[in-house]
């Protein structure tokens, strides 16, 4: 019953917090915004009882993700003086529109869907099962993911670096 | 208990706003903001049918780690490549920067 509760407050928090992203006018409120919504998500994954993930998120989301956000917010501020911006563009209303489109679909498929199997309560997902499912079956992905990992960020200090003469 | 339904529904609302996002926003950082919330949308997704349809096999588990990563390195190298417009064009907006010519 008190999962229940807990549920609920966070998942109307996680879209409140989300509207406040798409919805927002300033680009730092928005940014704070998802701050908090990816740590509603981060208590999601405690409530599904899967603690790895959810630490995860805390730090590479919580963390890492909205400071990079952030500085890249602070970095490119076209008009110091905060003079108000249009923040969508015209297509904004057909955006809408196709956003409550994908709503409506996505909400009827799940919902009307028959799911095979135990849809009552969740199974802890214990932080071994996890370890050893990645590093035996999917230890090739594993590695390929590091090195995709590396190349990115090589590649993301070899564009945002300052050139000579410039 | 939350039944399986309760997560979809949540992930699905989740999805539609990226998608509204994505769509309308005229800045670049506000747009991967957007994508970041779908990525979440879809997290949440994975982790649920793993916990509740597929505990014996937790593939989804496995690739909402793979996805928290590969996110992780679309955020940096895409912020970089929004700086270096910012350089270069003095703006973060998409639609002042469509022309492909530098």
């Amino acid at each position: 019953m008190a999962t229940e509760v807990i549920w609920w407050i966070f998942a109307l928090g996680i879209i409140a917090l989300s509207a406040g992203v798409v919805f927002s006018r300033s680009v730092i409120h928005s940014a704070i915004f998802l701050i908090g919504s990816l740590a509603g998500v981060g208590v999601m994954f405690v409530i599904l009882t899967v603690e790895f993930l959810a630490l995860t998120q805390f730090l590479i989301y919580g963390g890492a993700v909205t400071v990079l956000v952030l500085l890249a917010l602070m970095l490119t501020r076209a008009d110091p003086s905060g003079r108000a911006e249009k923040v969508n563009g015209p297509q904004a209303p057909f955006a809408l529109l196709a956003g409550i489109g994908v709503a409506a679909v996505l909400l009827v498929a799940a919902l009307s869907t028959e799911w095979a199997g135990n849809t009552e309560s969740p199974t802890n997902i214990a932080i071994e099962a996890i370890s050893q499912r990645l590093f035996e079956d999917f230890g090739l992905p594993f590695i390929l993911a590091s090195v995709l990992l590396l190349v990115a960020l090589v590649g993301a200090i070899i564009v945002a670096r300052q050139e000579e003469g410039e | 208990m939350v039944p399986l339904e309760n997560y979809l529904a949540l992930s699905a609302i989740v999805f539609a706003l990226g998608v509204y996002g994505v769509l309308a926003r005229r800045n670049a950082v506000m747009i991967l903001m957007s994508v970041e919330l779908m990525l979440n949308a879809v997290n949440i997704n994975f982790v649920a049918f793993a916990a509740y349809l597929d505990p014996g096999r937790i593939v989804g588990a496995i690739f909402a780690v793979f996805i928290i990563t590969v996110a992780a390195a679309e955020v940096g190298l895409a912020l970089a490549i929004v700086i270096r417009l910012f350089r270069n064009r003095a703006t973060a907006n998409v639609d002042e920067a469509a022309t492909m010519k530098w």
